[in-house]
């Protein structure tokens, strides 16, 4: 239960931040405890950075869950430790008032508070990112991207904020620079293999509204294909990248034999660009990705030990993918 | 060969009484007393301005772009690079444009940098007027008595710093002082106020003094022209040797796995 309040409430699947939260009334009876009278207090402090993690945490996903009138209490705790005027005090409340708020009226009146406090203190970062996650979810994501820019062009080094626009322009099917935010990323943590296979993604995508020639499409599918290679590089047996390597190199297989001849001429000294992998490499890749795919399923599904972490979600979208190959095998 | 004298002192159990818990107390008091007094001392770290946050984080963004290059192709590395030291060099991302070129004025005038001076004093104040007072104190009641023998031997060389307050050439090492005890708890109570205080007390002197330390490293670091951050980043910039980390990543992934 206590590791799962200290991890990052991203992290927490759905059905755990219910168990967590119907565990709230517990815990907050627990926590609250007693303290000594005054001189004797000051000896003893029971208080640990964990305390407050597990509070933020248990907030919620009590938020998540609808339990608000938990998440209030969690909120008092921690503005009453914290101060009101505290950052992320002040974002959580936000948050709460988001989460309870009626109807897009109510909405509204949250976001014109954010835009008051910003007034006052434009470095409050937590308040600007709710600013541009509220605009996203009232549906006007051109605003939001609005607001994030204005972020990142004060604090360019926030890979949070980064990959939050790259969501946002892929939703509005703007790839391009959708692919330059995950690059920033890429800058500020090059090691984030989720991103790695994220990028890979976009570039996949980015290649059903390629107009241009034969070359641009090889060139952009195995940039695609090599993204998700490194993030199986730096991780491996994830799933995600498994799935867009054998997605990418299938599509390249389709693709490579029509632009042969020209494989030359896009192999370019002069940008640097890469040149395409060899059909060989392709083939053998796909093979892998396919094996390592079906694998993942049989082991997954089955809950075996060190297999069992797998997204329900992403575990059947394999199957799914790996069934689509073998059907005309089948008739 | 004769086995070497056993030194044995009769002492008053009063010794122990009145003197070894005494000063324990008193140390373990000062401790928490230091960890509230610096509490209170303690001034809140001043606000970034907008522009300051976004001079060091587009700084900070070139080195980011510098060290991590090799995550990016290279087309995408060379515009933001031409981006990047261009705007450098424009001082695009000072948070004073104005003050461009200007000496950096002296930090004794500056009012900001006063107070950070302050708090530094505050800090160390905190520390040394205790110290001094206790140190006083056990001299003058206490000098010169040996109050405990140690369960295990020690070689010699520990003599300065167990018996201090005690003359004596030829007692065996064993044997702490009343001075030597105070300051083995100064430095060896540290786990005490961590049980007592939680884990980030500000109880012990050392600890204080390592920070302040570090406190006084990253206050030196802004008082340096930011411009000149700028330009010296900006030629770094410029002679990146560029690789691709995806370059040949296939073969890399086929030969590890296969």
């Amino acid at each position: 239960m206590s590791i799962d309040l200290l991890q990052p409430p991203t992290h927490v699947p759905p059905s755990t931040a219910l168990r967590i939260s119907q565990q709230a009334p517990t815990i907050l009876r627990n926590t609250s405890g007693f303290r000594l009278p005054y001189p004797l207090s000051l000896f003893v402090s029971t208080e640990s950075q964990e305390l407050w993690t597990t509070q933020e945490n248990l907030f919620l996903a009590c938020l998540r869950t609808g339990d608000d009138k938990s998440a209030l209490h969690c909120l008092e705790k921690l503005t009453e430790r914290f101060g009101g005027q505290n950052e992320r005090i002040m974002a959580l409340r936000g948050l709460y008032h988001e989460a309870t708020a009626e109807n897009s009226k109510a909405l509204e009146e949250v976001l014109e508070g954010y835009v008051e406090t910003l007034e006052e203190n434009p470095t409050n970062m937590p308040i600007r990112k709710r600013t541009a996650a509220l605009l996203k979810s009232l549906g006007r994501p051109a605003e939001a991207i609005q607001t994030l820019v204005a972020l990142l062009d004060s604090s360019p080094t926030d890979a949070e904020a980064w990959s939050e626009m790259a969501e946002l322009y892929t939703s509005q099917g703007q790839y391009y620079q959708a692919i330059y935010c995950l690059e920033e990323v890429l800058l500020i943590m090059p090691n984030a293999w989720s991103v790695h296979a994220r990028l890979g993604e976009i570039l996949f995508r980015s290649c059903s509204n390629l107009a241009g020639g034969n070359g641009d499409l090889l060139k952009t599918l195995s940039e695609s294909m090599r993204r998700f290679c490194r993030s199986i590089e730096l991780c491996e047996n994830y799933l995600r990248g498994y799935y867009g390597l054998k997605l990418s190199t299938k599509k390249l297989l389709d693709v490579y034999p029509k632009s042969s001849k020209q494989s030359q001429a896009v192999s370019d000294p002069a940008t640097g660009d890469l040149a395409p992998p060899t059909l060989r490499s392709i083939q053998r890749l796909h093979e892998l990705a396919t094996g390592k795919l079906g694998e993942m399923v049989r082991r997954g599904s089955v809950g075996e030990r060190g297999w069992n972490d797998y997204d329900e979600a992403e575990l059947i979208a394999a199957r799914e993918l790996l069934d689509r190959d073998t059907q005309p095998i089948e008739r | 060969m004769a086995q070497p004298v056993v030194q044995t002192i009769p002492r008053d159990p009063a010794l122990f009484y009145w003197i070894l818990l005494p000063i324990t107390v008193v140390m373990i008091l000062t401790g928490v007393l230091r960890h509230y007094a610096s509490i209170l001392l303690q001034t809140a770290p001043k606000k970034q301005t907008l522009p300051q946050m976004r001079q060091t984080r587009s700084l900070l963004r070139g080195v980011n772009l510098r060290t991590n290059s090799h995550a990016i192709s290279p087309s995408s590395f060379a515009t933001r690079r031409n981006y990047l030291v261009t705007a450098f060099k424009d001082g695009t991302f000072l948070a004073e444009p104005e003050n461009r070129g200007k000496p950096r004025p002296n930090p004794m005038t500056d009012p900001a940098a006063m107070e950070g001076m302050m708090g530094m004093m505050k800090g160390n104040v905190a520390m040394m007027v205790p110290q001094t007072l206790i140190m006083g104190w056990i001299n003058a009641f206490f000098s010169g008595f040996v109050i405990m023998r140690l369960p295990f031997p020690l070689t010699p060389q520990f003599k300065a710093m167990l018996q201090s307050g005690v003359g004596t050439r030829d007692l065996d090492v064993r044997w702490v002082s009343s001075l030597s005890w105070y300051f083995l708890t100064l430095f060896g109570l540290q786990p005490v106020y961590n049980f007592i205080l939680g884990s980030n007390n500000a109880a012990n002197q050392m600890t204080q003094q390592m920070a302040q330390a570090q406190v006084g490293a990253g206050m030196m670091g802004p008082e340096q022209d930011p411009d000149k951050l700028f330009m010296s980043e900006a030629e770094n910039l410029e002679v990146v040797e560029h690789y691709y980390i995806l370059d040949g990543v296939e073969e890399r992934l086929l030969s590890k796995l296969t």
